[in-house]
């Protein structure tokens, strides 16, 4: 690994899970906002995936909240703030070009906060994200720090996945996504799986049936995965 | 503008919004603290270069390096034998009584004898068309990644404007430095130490360790063990720093030699420096010789350092020290431009025409109980440069940081930094009071 220190370690695993969250949570909100044009708070069920009631008084209050809500931890302006942070340390590592996709998608976002339609220019923002991640492979050669990033983006993926009940068609992509992730770490570094917990999601979306009665125990799992081992006397 | 008109740069005029949005795409920002709270600021670009021509940059650089070599001679003598003062040329009152002169650092031998091997010196143009220089800072003079960055992303704006004139390329900074980085390597990688994220000058930290291929470090990541400094890594093991560009001052960088409340600094830092087992970029004391009150001596010191003329002139200063000096202060206060020694960043700079009597009274009054204090200058009056406001043309204050790189030989960059005044009754151009930055174009011809 040379020299990347447990603090940029760190960085880079949380730089890929929030690029995602931001991702995944942009996503959701497009799908969101098209239901929006039906029905009115139409956003309930995705709120009861996280566990929040719905305090809102319209499509439009949520919508404000989620999007542009920097202290709201569930909203994508907070998921790019973060992002930000800790891309922000790790400029020699991800390049400037990666870091001006984040600095761009926080501007996108706050341009269209004041656009009537601000749904448009959240697709400028997805391309941002995407240039993001296209500067990621394209600029970083070592495959270590490359690693810890697509660990981080990968496992997030997951929790979101099993968190929104997405479809099991989607789950086992994103699980098998993340063990060649997890796999790419070597052992004895902070970031190697703990093959206890990687083999109980392994269990839990092994199939559809099972993924339909274990999620909750799988989520738990992935919680966990970086536990040390327990060493036996 | 030497012989260029503001009309040629048509193009990077009407593309003003596009550089400026260029560089905020790219996060050229610089911090600041307003009532204790951190603010990140984009750095207003002004689009109209600052041009200097090939022979006055000749000039200018001989007269730079000149200088460079003459502090680096001067910091050698002063953490070594003391000859200028022994001879009598600097008065012994102006060293130590610096809070730059760090007595921990009597004897220590930088590697190569190199102490300042990035110099930023301030310059001013005058209206006669004489170059000034306004101050030295060997300590962590920064600035240089703006016009790196500037440059680069003009050059795509305005392609038109590089190809109708011969502007040197400044963007071989990250190699100079580098060179300058490897030349005094003790064995090692090279790492650029950071106090961290909420500095104002991080953009800069950061984005000079990834053109300079530097690992940027935080001071919990490194540690000194046997006198070797490393760097902690991801792995569980350790690697070692041969050279450490620090960006933090002198008084933090060592918990156990200097500040002991200091949370940025590396306990026994200056042990393994002391052993030569690694370098400091730039060496720590060097505070010494960038104090406004030696400014005064380093036209003497090139005389005997060097045994030659200064090139560059310094603003003419006054050393209420001296006595006569004092009564000239004391007679002609209003007129003069008084620099309290301690402070920086344009803070401490007071105009005496800004003065009402009574206030101006008591100044004479301060000046008289702490004359090792302040300096006195002659407001010198400055080219002003053209910049666009608001889709005008207007004429502001502006200064010029050069940066020197002291490695094998004393290199002076073509281009610095150029700082401007956005308040049309200020001399202050300090990005940190309000002021923005332009290109500074050295024609190649």
């Amino acid at each position: 690994m040379g020299t990347i220190s447990i603090e940029h370690g760190d960085h880079l695993y949380w730089l890929g899970r929030y690029t995602e969250r931001s991702f995944t949570t942009l996503k959701v909100l497009h799908k969101i906002f098209d239901r929006m044009i039906d029905e009115d708070h139409c956003y309930t069920e995705y709120l009861s995936c996280f566990g929040l009631s719905d305090i809102y008084e319209d499509n439009n209050d949520f919508i404000r909240h989620f999007l542009y809500d920097k202290n709201n931890p569930n909203s994508l302006a907070f998921s790019l703030e973060r992002a930000y942070d800790n891309g922000i340390v790790l400029r020699e590592e991800i390049s400037t070009e990666a870091l001006s996709f984040l600095q761009m998608a926080k501007d996108t976002l706050k341009k269209s906060e004041k656009m009537q339609n601000p749904r448009l220019s959240l697709i400028s923002l997805e391309d941002n994200i995407y240039g993001f991640w296209g500067c990621i492979y394209e600029y970083i050669y070592d495959a270590e720090i490359k690693n810890i990033i697509k660990c981080g983006k990968s496992l997030e993926r997951l929790d979101l996945y099993l968190r929104l009940d997405y479809p099991y068609r989607s789950i086992r992509k994103a699980y098998s996504r993340l063990t060649r992730n997890l796999e790419s770490i070597p052992e004895n570094t902070p970031y190697r799986y703990n093959s206890k917990f990687l083999d109980e999601i392994s269990n839990a979306v092994e199939s559809a049936d099972k993924y339909d009665k274990y999620s909750s125990e799988a989520l738990t799992a992935l919680e966990h995965i970086f536990d040390r081992p327990e060493v036996s006397a | 503008m030497s012989g260029i008109k503001v009309e040629q740069f048509t193009q990077a005029v009407g593309n003003a919004d596009e550089i400026n949005e260029l560089l905020r795409r790219y996060g050229v920002k610089f911090g600041i603290y307003k009532n204790g709270v951190f603010k990140e600021q984009f750095f207003p670009f002004d689009p109209i270069p600052r041009v200097i021509n090939a022979e006055d940059f000749k000039s200018i650089e001989k007269g730079l390096v000149q200088r460079v070599d003459a502090l680096n001679r001067f910091l050698f003598d002063i953490y070594h034998e003391k000859n200028i003062v022994k001879d009598g040329i600097v008065p012994e009152d102006f060293i130590y009584i610096s809070s730059g002169y760090l007595a921990q650092c009597e004897g220590i031998s930088p590697a190569k004898g190199i102490y300042s091997h990035i110099s930023g010196i301030d310059l001013v143009q005058g209206k006669d068309g004489e170059w000034y220089i306004l101050e030295d800072n060997l300590r962590i003079p920064s600035g240089a990644s703006y016009p790196l960055i500037a440059r680069e992303l003009t050059r795509i704006a305005c392609p038109d404007v590089f190809a109708e004139n011969n502007v040197t390329d400044n963007r071989n900074y990250a190699d100079l430095l580098k060179e300058t980085m490897e030349n005094v390597n003790c064995g090692g990688i090279r790492a650029i130490l950071t106090p961290g994220r909420y500095n104002a000058a991080y953009f800069e930290h950061s984005y000079l360790a990834e053109h300079t291929g530097s690992v940027l470090v935080q001071n919990d990541e490194l540690f000194v063990e046997d006198n070797i400094l490393y760097h902690r890594t991801y792995s569980g093991g350790k690697t070692r720093i041969g050279v450490l560009y620090r960006r933090i001052a002198d008084e933090y960088l060592d918990p156990l030699t200097f500040l002991p409340e200091s949370l940025i600094g590396i306990p026994n830092l200056m042990e393994a420096y002391r052993a030569g087992n690694v370098a400091i970029i730039n060496a720590p004391g060097n505070g010494v010789a960038d104090d406004k009150g030696i400014y005064y001596f380093v036209p003497k010191m090139i005389e005997y350092y060097l045994g030659e003329k200064p090139i560059l002139k310094n603003a003419p200063t006054y050393l209420p020290f001296y006595e006569e000096d004092r009564k000239y202060v004391l007679e002609n206060i209003g007129k003069l431009v008084i620099k309290d020694v301690a402070e920086a960043g344009g803070y401490g700079v007071v105009f005496g025409s800004d003065l009402s009597d009574e206030k101006l009274e008591e100044f004479r009054q301060t000046i008289i109980a702490e004359p090792r204090r302040f300096i006195a200058q002659e407001v010198i009056d400055f080219l002003d440069l053209p910049i666009l406001e608001g889709g005008e043309t207007v004429m502001r204050k502006a200064d010029l940081r050069a940066f020197v790189l002291s490695g094998k030989e004393t290199k002076v960059w073509a281009s610095g930094l150029t700082r401007f005044s956005r308040n049309p009754d200020s001399f202050v151009v300090n990005s940190s009071q309000g002021g923005g930055f332009k290109d500074t174009w050295v024609l190649s011809r």
